[in-house]
């Protein structure tokens, strides 16, 4: 019964539904043996007994039949001086007593009495029919007694009969009660392991019904994939309306940038109206980047990206620091890169670039002038980590808090608008990356990326 | 310089992506025609390699899609042996230049060149400003035979610069065609402004640089 009992006490360890219905199954057989154990012996004795009682009152009425004064007499006096007869047979199983009672004696007229009678010295219990009778003024008590020990062993065989054949019964039943509901569960089992498990989007869902014999699941498989393509509709119309957004907002975006940028070249503008149509340009551009981040992220999170090329983290941030080489000159910045872990996952390269990008370029953004970059990776515990600390200005737990949100500044008057560790964050989400944060106001900031273990 | 690869073949992409990547382009790659649509919405591009087969669709589609919207871009459609009426079904709806499959991804690389040379009105492979001579093809700058040690970023800002010339050309279109598609918001692009001194102090050794403008708080300019 452990299991049981862990399933009472550790919530976190639950059973199989086949297991909690077997052993279910077997509980309630095995109460029925108890119950049976108990019962059973009362029952037998029962009707035992009334057998018994039956062939007592017939022996006693052969016996009454037949007799008269002189045969009394014979019993009682012919035997011996004493007021009793007895007879018994051979093996003493049964015995007949014929005795005189006293006059003042009252007794009930027929009773069955259990009781230990002891013949030639051998003590047995016996079930004893009493007979008390009047025969010419005078009273008798007639005793026949049936030898109650082959009942007794009769009981005991049929509780020992009864123990084995149950047993038997429930280890079998019990078997069989497993694997009939372990096949009555497979198709359940199969609609998790190919449909649910699977199921990152509803374009690679296996719509194909899984066979059953049990209406339940085939409803549930229905219902299922009845769910699987309203959310299937839901994710085009999502697809359908971000394309729509980037090409419909994109287009006029374009168009305006191209005016203003041929606006420019006008020789007879004055400064003033220069600085205003760059000033514009600049607004437009930062539109259109968020825009383009905000389009990102939703396409990330409509699984949008593959993630299916083998990527090797120390070589993207092996490129992005060439690519970045004139940041970090522009703010004096020293970069140790150490890493140098021959590591590759399975991701988008995509989408890795630009994670690693937005962390070293938050690095160099929110640095000090003369500031420092560190990169390095290793194993951990069997997997993969890297981590990019700065020498920058930091941040406190409150801001800690929000980093990953939407629109959430670091500071106010960095330029930014608070999307690039959103993305980060998304990115690191679709691909089962652990991020973790540490931070000192003033004394910078450590982002370490725990990457998921590659079994294959 | 920005390149739109419109490829349904994955390996094919890759090789031209990597190809052109390795002589200075930034390039991009669309596998069908809605993602094409939709990159050449949202980033601006100086030249498109176009195949027509595409899983969604025809690649006159795109064509006819980026022409409506006067863009400038070039294109070069890319196109199997034999399909005449395709090449100048293309030319006729705007492409700028064919290659036919199988095709040497140098030949693309000097087409590609051309093309972008011919949209800015240069006729010969080496663009001459002011005595300095820029040779496009194998990325070196000379004035009077005497060669200057560019980086490949003041290159390609001179060469930019160059091919726009006479226009006013913002940091924020530098940042775009050299440093490519950065999602990062207001990226004060001062770096561009280092480059750029990097390369006038370079120049600057060999002729006097009026032609070279700086135009206050928007960007540079090339008189030729």
């Amino acid at each position: 019964m452990k299991p049981l009992e862990t399933l009472a006490t550790e919530s976190t360890c639950k059973m199989k539904i086949k297991h909690q219905l077997s052993i279910f199954n077997a509980l309630t057989r095995l109460l029925i043996i108890v119950v049976l154990w108990f019962v059973l012996p009362m029952l037998i004795q029962n009707v035992v007994y009334k057998h018994i009682n039956k062939s007592l009152l017939e022996k006693k009425q052969k016996f009454i039949q037949h007799l008269d004064k002189e045969e009394i007499n014979d019993y009682i006096v012919g035997n011996d001086s004493s007021d009793t007869y007895a007879s018994y047979s051979m093996l003493h199983n049964s015995f007949l007593q014929l005795s005189r009672l006293p006059e003042n004696q009252v007794m009930k007229k027929t009773a069955f009495v259990n009781e230990p009678r002891i013949i030639e010295d051998e003590t047995n219990e016996y079930r004893i029919l009493q007979y008390a009778f009047v025969y010419e003024d005078s009273k008798y008590l007639l005793e026949i007694g049936s030898s109650l020990n082959e009942i007794k062993d009769l009981t005991f065989i049929i509780k020992a009969f009864i123990i084995i054949l149950f047993g038997v019964v429930i280890i079998l039943t019990f078997i069989v009660d497993t694997f009939y509901i372990e096949y009555l569960l497979k198709p359940f089992y199969k609609i998790i392991n190919t449909k649910i498990r699977n199921a990152n989007d509803p374009d690679s869902f296996d719509y194909t019904p899984v066979a059953s014999h049990t209406a339940d699941f085939e409803e549930l498989d229905t219902v299922l994939n009845q769910m699987m393509k309203r959310i299937g509709e839901v994710f085009k119309n999502e697809k359908q309306f971000i394309a729509n957004v980037s090409h419909e907002l994109m287009t006029p975006i374009s168009l305006l940038k191209n005016r203003l940028e041929n606006l420019l070249q006008n020789e007879s503008l004055d400064d003033n109206a220069v600085d205003k149509i760059a000033a514009s340009l600049r607004t437009l551009d930062m539109l259109k980047k968020i825009i383009n981040n905000l389009l990102l992220i939703s396409k990330i999170e409509n699984n949008q990206y593959a993630a299916n090329e083998k990527v090797a983290v120390a070589d993207v941030i092996r490129d992005l620091i060439i690519d970045l080489e004139d940041r970090f000159e522009e703010k004096n910045i020293t970069l140790f890169n150490k890493a140098s872990t021959d590591f590759e996952f399975t991701a988008n390269q995509t989408l890795i670039h630009i994670l690693l990008y937005n962390l070293i370029v938050n690095a160099i953004k929110y640095n000090h002038i003369g500031g420092s970059i560190a990169i390095l990776d290793g194993i951990e515990d069997r997997n993969y980590f890297i981590e990019i600390s700065d020498s920058g200005i930091g941040m406190n737990e409150n801001q800690l808090l929000h980093i990953f949100e939407r629109f959430s500044r670091i500071s106010t008057d960095q330029d930014g608008q608070g999307l690039g560790l959103a993305i980060v964050h998304t990115i690191a989400n679709f691909h089962n990356i652990i991020i973790l944060v540490t931070s000192k106001a003033e004394t910078g900031t450590t982002f370490k990326l725990l990457f998921p273990s590659e079994l294959k | 310089m920005n390149i739109l690869i419109v490829e349904d073949h994955p390996e094919l992409a890759q090789e031209i992506v990597d190809y052109l990547s390795k002589n200075g382009y930034l390039c991009k790659w669309a596998k069908d025609c809605e993602t094409a649509l939709e990159e050449l919405s949202v980033n601006s591009f100086d030249a498109m390699l176009l195949d027509l087969g595409l899983p969604d669709g025809s690649g006159f589609d795109v064509l006819k899609g980026i022409r409506k919207k006067q863009s400038d871009i070039a294109v070069v459609i890319i196109t199997a042996r034999g399909e005449l009426d395709d090449r100048i079904n293309g030319l006729q709806l705007g492409a700028d230049d064919y290659l036919t499959k199988p095709f040497a991804l140098t030949e693309l690389g000097a087409r590609l060149q051309a093309i972008i040379r011919r949209m800015h009105g240069f006729a010969a492979n080496v663009l001459d400003i002011h005595g300095f001579k820029l040779q496009l093809q194998d990325y070196k700058v000379s004035f009077n035979e005497n060669p200057i040690a560019l980086t490949k970023k003041e290159f390609d800002i001179f060469r930019y610069l160059a091919l726009n010339k006479n226009r006013v050309i913002t940091r924020l279109q530098l940042t775009e065609h050299i440093w490519g598609d950065i999602l990062e918001i207001n990226s004060d692009s001062n770096f561009i402004d280092v480059h750029v001194r990097n390369l006038r102090k370079k120049l600057d050794k060999f002729a006097t640089l009026e032609w070279f403008e700086t135009v206050r708080n928007v960007g540079y300019r090339i008189n030729l």
